[in-house]
């Protein structure tokens, strides 16, 4: 029970740090003759980069021939090859995305980021052809899309996470004090050794000296004097604003 | 997510807080040759008015109180809100000369200058005289703009879009989804996080356990 609460709770902590980063696995290659050659060029890297390639789990073959067929993704449909406006629907609203499923969520995601990188390399081939781009407005579209679909899914894992374990924030942290004597919030960071092993985290200074004391002090009264003040201006300014424009009581 | 934020920060256009509105759009060159960014100018008092009192929507008819044009009834084809300006089609006009270059002097073009929201009143649509306006609710909860003379409910006017989309002539293209596919509820509320549920889709099955972390 507490295995399954502790793994929900890691998955729930973070997507990002969930996420697994995969590194290309890489050989030095038997067949290609333009890599290899490209590694006897260098020396020293030839030697760093074979101890690298040929450890015990990185044994996939390397293929260097070059893709023609796959990348009809980054382009656009042909019809829209060579047209100057491009007609595209309206973008996703939070209200719509909020009765998708997760696994909706899930697919819509990589259809709005393909959509995202084919906008851009059209942008990027606009730029060098010096044209402009046909209806850049659906860059927009797609960002604004994304945007909204990653705040309901945080929505969701926010909701889940309070419901489970009361936390209302996925990344711990907490109000310390830094050497200028301000206080902040310090959001932690995920470390493989504890912080009593830690040498570079032991030299930080989470409190203020002694000698910095009386300038906190100073520091907020100056801080709630601007503060009146503000609210003083504004006051002052709306007065003003009532005297220049005077609220018509009689109807036209 | 803070890059984020700072890359958003730098793409929404940011004024200086005595920035002078002008009938220019902020982002065409008339506009940043009047106002350049080291250039201040004399202050302009603009009656405080909240977004909720606000009453005219571009497209409206209304009819001019006092000025040149006054009594004439015209259609709204543009508001400033930070000048509470409203620009009418047509009316209220001087005349300017446009594409001189050499000795031709250019054509001679009517121009609209802009009209405070003091000097203007909405139109009631049935009887088409000018009247006075307030914010009331109707049953169903609506939020309306009512006249006061006459108690009818003003609606609200219909204004093509910038980019000519007539929405009950709109055809989906072939990356468009259809309204019914979007509407359509999947939703099912459960204890899953989105990475489980989809785990338990695509039959992935995660057996390694995370190395101990230590967060501080």
């Amino acid at each position: 029970m507490a295995a399954a609460v502790t793994s929900r709770l890691t998955a729930a902590v973070c997507r990002q740090f969930q996420r697994v980063v995969t590194v290309s696995s890489y050989t030095q290659p038997q067949c290609a003759t333009q890599a290899f050659s490209k590694f006897h060029s260098c020396q020293r890297r030839q030697t760093y980069d074979s101890w690298w390639f040929r450890s015990s789990t990185n044994n996939r073959a390397l293929h260097t021939s070059c893709v023609r067929e796959g990348l009809e993704d980054f382009f656009d449909l042909p019809e829209n090859w060579g047209e100057q406006t491009v007609k595209s629907g309206a973008p996703w609203t939070g209200k719509q995305l909020r009765v998708k499923s997760n696994e909706d969520l899930h697919k819509l995601w990589y259809v709005l980021l393909k959509e995202k990188n084919m906008l851009l390399t059209l942008e990027q081939e606009a730029k060098r052809q010096r044209l402009p781009m046909p209806s850049p407005e659906r860059l927009k579209k797609v960002e604004r899309s994304m945007k909204r679909l990653d705040t309901v899914v945080t929505e969701r894992e926010d909701s889940l996470r309070l419901l489970q374990t009361g936390q209302e924030r996925g990344r711990p942290g907490e109000w310390r004090r830094n050497v200028f004597g301000k206080t902040f919030w310090y959001r932690f960071k995920e470390h493989p050794i504890p912080w009593y092993l830690n040498s570079r985290y032991k030299r930080r200074r989470f409190f203020e000296p002694s000698h910095v004391a009386p300038y906190t002090r100073l520091s907020l009264e100056k801080y709630l004097r601007s503060k009146i003040r503000k609210e003083k201006r504004e006051k002052r300014n709306q007065k003003m604003l009532a005297a220049v424009f005077p609220k018509k009581t009689a109807l036209a | 997510m803070r890059l984020t934020a700072l890359l958003s920060m730098a793409a929404k256009a940011a004024f200086p807080h005595d920035y002078r509105y002008g009938t220019n759009r902020p982002w065409t060159i008339a506009a940043q040759r009047l106002n350049p960014p080291g250039k201040k100018r004399r202050k302009v008092f603009v009656e405080p008015i909240a977004n909720e009192d606000w009453h005219v929507v571009r497209g409206d008819t209304v009819e001019i109180l006092s000025g040149k044009d006054k009594g004439k009834q015209g259609k709204v084809a543009q508001v400033i809100r930070p000048r509470n300006w409203v620009i009418l089609e047509g009316l209220n006009t001087h005349y300017r000369y446009i594409g001189r270059s050499g000795d031709y002097r250019g054509t001679c073009i009517a121009s609209e200058a802009p009209l405070l929201l003091k000097d203007v009143t909405l139109v009631d649509p049935t009887d088409r005289k000018p009247t006075d306006i307030e914010w009331r609710y109707t049953e169903e909860g609506e939020r309306v703009r009512v006249s006061v003379r006459t108690g009818r409910i003003i609606p609200k006017p219909v204004y093509q879009r910038k980019d000519g989309i007539i929405p009950q002539q709109w055809k989906d293209g072939p990356k468009d989804t259809s309204p019914e596919d979007t509407l359509q509820k999947t939703y099912t509320p459960s204890l899953k996080t989105l990475e489980e549920e989809v785990m338990e889709k695509m039959n992935i099955q995660e057996d390694r356990r995370p190395r101990k972390s230590y967060w501080y």
